[in-house]
């Protein structure tokens, strides 16, 4: 299958079977489009012309970077569980609108999880894993932080288990930085490879959802928390990761306020909610398709000055990345990745929490429901017959099951608008290659 | 070639589904998923074994 798309200006063909990425101008676009049996008018170009063109597009097919047969590399079935999405706390000191989680409850009563679950939460996962060394767990809420002690001893107990058994944890927190004092701050950078910074832009912007318990914007409460926690991290990994709803649809600001105020490891996701006013509808999807073509503008721009910062989706990885098997095998949750609730029920992930449909078990128990993880392990790219004729059907795999299965009922059917936005994501992202690969090679 | 340029041609693959990589989820997004931004766990272990021992 052959991609072929403008992008500011340029002109792209990106053949999904080899991942190769061409850049063409516009009458090679017009040819190939034409050769495609898509609408486009080649009358203009000169048999000469053609001709020269067709010798290129020859030797691409030859050389296996056009047309390119389609991967026959089927999926990881593996029985191994090698994460776990611990819900440390199920309950939030803040009230965020567009909240999945219920604003940190999940839809039942406010719990944080005991130390005992934790622990049940490690062994489980240590004794699940299979030949897999390294092991990884993410400190979820609701606001993790709020039960901060019990965080602090699953990692001490994870690393001596580990230690035990010759595996390794690999630990990410997620938080919205209201607690995240000096101490904390310290534990998170010895002990954390990844954290993950909730954030959402422009003070307008955020205050406007992400409000405290007595309904007030809470920015002001965040940001120098943030700010501290970042100054201190040095290369480590950390994401600021904000959402962006019907109401910033000019969200390329809130990523240029968020990298000049000096974070340069940015994610803003679109929302995920049916809330009138900040839902994401197709109306939307012409606005944000500009607004992505603006941030890309921007970060290049800001790239040539000098003062690049990585934007998460702007990171696709054509030449290398991950294999095809862990790209056709979509995100392992249910099978490989679970979630842990505080009183130690087990779901397929995060999203699925508290929906007694998907409860899969407990770390009390220690077995898995075979049904459902069979449901989880079968799905992946080939079961997803809507990603059949999509060019990013390798980058993303076929999306958030979750998502797919919120919005349409089943984890094999994609949802369009997400789709949508990550096609547009991705030809940014190939046009930013592009343009940076030039750069380097311009010295 | 003359008049399409080459950018990205994906390099022969040593290894694939040893599982070693990340789960998704652990990355920023937790609601857009998108394997292929994501590293290979082993070829980054192989180029950077200090790193990742």
């Amino acid at each position: 299958m052959v991609h072929v798309f403008e992008c500011r200006g340029h002109y792209y063909i990106f053949d999904t079977g080899s991942s190769a990425l061409h850049e063409c101008d516009e009458k090679a676009a017009r040819l190939l489009r034409a050769r495609m049996g898509e609408d486009a008018d080649t009358s203009d170009i000169s048999a000469e012309e053609r001709k020269a063109y067709e010798e290129d597009f020859a030797e691409l097919e030859q050389g296996g970077l056009l047309f390119a047969p389609e991967t026959a590399v089927r999926p990881v079935k593996s029985n191994e569980v090698k994460a776990l999405c611990l819900h440390i706390c199920h309950d939030c000191n803040l009230r965020c609108r567009y909240c999945f989680a219920d604003e940190g409850a999940y839809h039942s009563r406010r719990e944080f999880m005991s130390l005992e679950t934790a622990k049940k939460a490690i062994d489980f996962l240590i004794a699940n894993s299979g030949n897999r060394r390294v092991l990884e767990t993410d400190f979820f809420g609701g606001e993790p932080l709020m039960n901060f002690d019990v965080v602090k001893q699953t990692v001490y107990y994870a690393k001596e288990e580990a230690s035990k058994r010759g595996k390794e944890f690999r630990f990410t927190l997620t938080t919205n930085g209201l607690l995240l004092k000096d101490d904390v701050a310290k534990f998170l950078n010895e002990e954390m490879d990844n954290v993950v910074l909730s954030l959402d832009g422009r003070k307008e912007v955020h205050d406007v959802v992400r409000k405290t318990a007595n309904g007030k914007g809470s920015f002001d409460l965040v940001i120098e928390n943030l700010k501290n926690f970042v100054s201190i991290r040095g290369d480590k990994s950390y994401y600021v990761r904000g959402t962006f709803t019907a109401k910033n649809l000019d969200f390329s600001k809130d990523v240029l306020f968020l990298a000049d105020s000096g974070f340069d490891s940015i994610s803003l996701e679109p929302v995920v909610t049916d809330i009138e006013d900040l839902a994401i509808g197709k109306e939307h999807l012409p606005a944000i398709a500009d607004e992505y073509d603006r941030l890309c503008d921007a970060y290049l721009s800001r790239m040539a000055e000098g003062k690049g910062f990585n934007f998460f989706h702007f990171n696709v990885d054509l030449e290398g990345g991950p294999c095809l098997a862990k790209r056709v095998s979509a995100c392992g949750a249910g099978n490989e990745y679970l979630s842990v609730v505080p009183n130690g029920d087990i779901y397929p992930c995060h999203q699925f929490a508290g929906d007694s449909e998907f409860r899969m078990g407990s770390v009390y128990e220690g077995t898995l429901d075979a049904a459902i993880r069979e449901k989880f392990r079968d799905s992946c790219l080939f079961t997803r017959k809507k990603c059949e004729g999509c060019f990013a059907k390798y980058i993303c795999s076929g999306g958030c099951s979750a998502n797919n299965y919120h919005f349409n009922g089943s984890i094999d059917e994609p949802y369009e608008i997400t789709c949508e936005m990550m096609r547009k994501r991705t030809e940014d992202a190939m046009h930013i290659l592009a343009e940076r690969k030039k750069r380097e090679k311009r010295g | 070639m003359n008049k399409i340029q080459t950018i990205a041609r994906p390099a022969e693959k040593k290894v694939t589904g040893c599982g070693e990589c990340r789960s998704t989820c652990q990355s920023a997004c937790k609601t857009s998923c998108t394997v292929g931004n994501q590293s290979c766990e082993r070829i980054s272990r192989e180029n950077d074994p200090e790193k990742n021992n």
